[in-house]
């Protein structure tokens, strides 16, 4: 069940019965997730407590976003200093890769996460899974963004995703969420079922008062224009069917930037074409479309380091090393 | 009915807090104490004023130590469960933190929330200008309603006291209340009928009210009036802002409707200094 | 070891052609020239260039001017979420395309509460600059005007004075004229009729939002008078 040659284009058949992922996938997992629920936990933080403040730095991903910094310096030529913190983020990806993007982006893991639930046969996610070159409309995305901020008009907040996440999360998916705990517990309340002396509000209305005081809001937020805003975000979501990681792939002007910033990593992907068995379940498996398998060549501004590939390689073909480009290939 | 006042008039927060309380005990047990207001095992819905975004001592809400004594003394009386709420003008979340209530109230172990939308309920108020109102069911539905204004001046009505305190268990388009507000609010009070009023003159506001804001329109009035009669409650705190209670329609509307006596005199009230 | 580290540096600038950017230069200036036009067409709408005002772009207190606001303002939704009152929401077309989903203040929504500086504290690009309490006390985001044909005592010979009763201002920014008009059966009535203090007035929309006028209220709010731009205005100061 060994294929060998070229690409010829047959199903490869997963040869890892039994065989366990690797343990930085599920440490980059246990990462992704963590990031995650710090975004939203600062997004529920927003919210007026008791001494006129805020939640502590609710702006947290948003100082370490270097889009932000940017193209605020662009277009209004000033420094937030807050924002100063998105120069970490640049340093680390121009030794490290686009490491931000796979492992502590919340928007990324949240496409990440509906890629996943594509599922689908190997042969179909091989189809989906390599570089095209549509990859680079995210660049021209960016460059848009760069130019019109050079003219005074910042438009990055409509696609840099810790906005678009956060935007849709408040005026969309929030107030939704709200609504539908609404009309759910209001509905139980309102009917009051139950047998004799046993109700459900009894269990109902005490989950919705835990409810209300820690996630909900304490009253429904209305927004205009968040039917646009929803399904423009439901969309983005959906698009991940079509191609694994498509905002991340094709649309992410931070991913642009970051893909710029950390195109000659320290930090490699090398595959060896001797043991390499050409099953291509590193391709199937790929989240950012960078090519990692052995005979192509490795894209490192597509490369989320999700470290997928490595963990799917059956013949240990894949490894990420430290090396200096040009001083040590082969 | 009973007026206390204090001799004194201190300075620091402690001070004012333990004033207070000393008054609010003192008037209610001048009345013959909490037990003969609050049965054994009873629902007590406390009605402070928590309307607006201000702080204690801007004199807009009612002091929050008052409002925590009341609550003690329902326990004491062997009430079963104490509530205290309000239907504010303000954001719930500023106002019920920010006037110090809250936490008073649920430090003297009463259950402070915000009201739930689900429960206002058109009700048969069968007034003359509110035929059916949303009122908030569960005040209805307690065993026992004590109403704890604050003295405050108000452009429309004068001055606003225990009867237009009472707004704050409505619901529904309260804003429109104020194109006849002297049948809406004696409406408002025939119908819900407090077991008490105990009125906050410890601070009052003078001027710019019912918002305020600067310290300068709060005086020291030293006062709290305890009564089972709301208007004779209301006619007494009218005067403490220079204003003689026949002067303020809804007063003279009560008075007229037999809801209460507006010649507090009358009553003989028990005269305490403390 | 520096050997290698200049090596990366010559690489990072000049990578292989197989690694590195899979881009052309021209795409890539081609992109950056059509943001670049995109960018001068927005400036070219009146809003831009502070030729003419929308009255209903009410922007938070603290906002820098508008210029600067569109080049800070990344859209994030932050102060629409903070904002205790559901005051802020998107923009569609208020401040132009190119502030789309930035945010203005909805008076029937939501008002901006007077001793409240929520929306202050969490704009990460300072679009909405930090403000103290007593500062945002002091900042007009608009003014608010009365329309006669709708006010109660004014248009129906009706008592309200809603909006007076709300207004946050330690000296009330609304006065009254004590008058009599006709109702519709012809008796006299005393009403209240109010009048915005233009000086004292700093645009909260308390007012509007609770005026009883339900559908558009009597009373609005209107961005004229922001102290953050000079030339929205309309008072001499007398």
């Amino acid at each position: 069940m060994i294929s060998h040659g070229r690409p010829s284009g047959r199903p490869a058949v997963r040869q890892m019965a039994g065989r366990r992922t690797s343990w930085v996938v599920w440490f980059r997992r246990a990462i992704q997730s963590a990031f995650l629920l710090l975004f939203l936990y600062l997004f529920l933080q927003t919210v007026y407590h008791p001494i006129n403040k805020a939640g502590w730095r609710v702006t947290l991903f948003f100082d370490l976003d270097p889009l932000v910094a940017i193209t605020v310096w662009l277009a209004a030529h000033a420094l937030v200093s807050s924002l100063l913190l998105s120069l970490i983020t640049v340093a680390v990806t121009v030794f490290f890769g686009r490491w931000f993007c796979g492992w502590v982006c919340p928007f990324g893991t949240v496409h990440h996460l509906f890629s996943s639930f594509r599922g689908g046969k190997v042969k179909a996610r091989l189809e989906a899974g390599g570089y095209t070159r549509w990859q680079r409309w995210k660049y021209y995305v960016l460059a848009l963004f760069l130019g019109s901020a050079l003219v005074g008009s910042n438009l990055a907040g409509w696609l840099d995703p810790f906005s678009f996440f956060y935007r849709s999360l408040a005026t969309a998916v929030f107030p939704a969420v709200n609504l539908a705990a609404q009309k759910s517990f209001g509905w139980v309340y309102l009917i009051d079922p139950g047998v004799g002396k046993i109700r459900a509000t009894a269990i109902t209305e005490p989950a919705y008062d835990v409810l209300r005081h820690y996630f909900l809001a304490a009253q429904q937020p209305h927004y205009f224009w968040s039917l646009m805003i929803g399904l423009l975000f439901g969309a983005a979501l959906a698009l991940n069917f079509f191609r694994a990681r498509f905002w991340c792939r094709y649309i992410c002007p931070l991913g642009a930037l970051l893909g710029v910033a950390g195109k000659n990593p320290v930090l490699r992907l090398v595959a060896d074409p001797a043991t390499c068995n050409d099953c291509r379940l590193c391709l199937a498996d790929c989240q950012g479309g960078a090519n990692p398998q052995a005979g192509e060549a490795w894209k490192p501004a597509e490369c989320l380091y999700c470290w997928n590939c490595r963990s799917s390689c059956p013949s240990g073909s894949i490894a990420f090393r430290f090396e200096v480009p040009g001083v040590n290939k082969p | 009915m009973s007026i206390a006042k204090y001799r004194s008039s201190p300075a620091a927060p402690d001070g004012i807090a333990e004033e207070a309380r000393r008054l609010v005990r003192q008037a209610v047990d001048a009345l013959g104490g909490m037990g003969r207001f609050v049965a054994r095992g009873d629902t007590v819905w406390v009605k402070p004023n928590i309307g607006w975004d201000r702080r204690p001592e801007q004199a807009a809400t009612t002091n929050p130590d008052l409002v925590a004594a009341i609550v003690e003394m329902c326990f004491q009386a062997g009430a079963g469960k104490v509530f205290v709420s309000d239907n504010p003008c303000n954001e719930a979340i500023r106002t019920f933190p920010r006037s110090g209530i809250q936490q008073a109230a649920e430090k003297a172990g009463a259950r402070c929330y915000f009201l739930d939308e689900r429960k206002f309920r058109r009700m048969a108020v069968k007034g003359k200008v509110l035929k059916d109102w949303e009122i908030y069911a569960d005040v209805v539905e307690a065993n026992k309603l004590i109403n704890v204004p604050i003295v405050k001046h108000h452009s429309l009505t004068r001055a606003t006291l225990g009867m237009k305190n009472l707004m704050g268990v409505a619901g529904g388009a309260r804003n429109r209340m104020h194109q006849d507000p002297d049948n809406a609010l004696a409406d408002l009070a025939a119908f819900l009928k407090p077991v008490l009023v105990v009125v906050d003159a410890v601070r009052i506001l003078t001027s710019n009210g019912p918002v305020g804001g600067s310290l300068a329109d709060v005086k020291r009035a030293d006062t709290v009036v305890a009564s089972t009669d709301q208007v004779a409650a209301d006619a007494f705190g009218a005067t403490l802002l220079g204003v003689k209670p026949q002067q303020i329609g809804h007063i003279l509307e009560a008075s007229r409707r037999g809801l209460g006596k507006i010649d507090y005199g009358a009553l003989s009230p028990t005269m305490l200094t403390i | 070891m520096i050997k290698s580290a200049a090596r990366w540096l010559v690489n990072f600038f000049r990578p292989p052609p197989e690694s590195g950017l899979d881009l052309t230069r021209r795409s890539l200036i081609t992109s950056g020239l059509a943001g670049v036009g995109g960018g001068l067409l927005f400036g070219i709408h009146p809003l831009a260039g502070g030729k003419s005002f929308n009255p209903d772009l009410v922007r938070p207190p603290g906002a820098v001017p508008e210029e600067e606001f569109l080049g800070r303002c990344i859209r994030c939704g932050e102060c629409m979420k903070v904002c205790p009152t559901n005051a802020v929401q998107p923009t569609l077309l208020e401040a132009g395309l190119s502030g789309m989903w930035s945010p203005v203040l909805k008076m029937r929504m939501g008002y901006c509460e007077y001793e409240c500086t929520l929306c202050t504290q969490v704009c990460p690009t300072k679009a909405i600059s930090e403000l103290a309490v007593e500062e945002k006390q002091k900042v007009k985001i608009g003014l608010a005007y009365i329309d006669r044909n709708r006010c109660l005592p004014y248009a129906l010979a009706r008592t309200c004075i809603v909006c007076e009763e709300h207004c946050p201002t330690p000296k009330k920014a609304i006065w009254f004229e004590e008058t009599d008009v006709l109702n519709i059966r012809g008796e006299k009535v005393r009403v209240k009729q109010p009048h915005v203090d233009p000086d004292l007035c700093i645009g909260c929309g308390i007012c509007e939002n609770k005026c009883p006028v339900a559908d558009r209220a009597a009373i609005l709010v209107t961005s004229v008078g922001e102290t953050r731009n000079p030339k929205n205005q309309t008072l001499l100061p007398l």
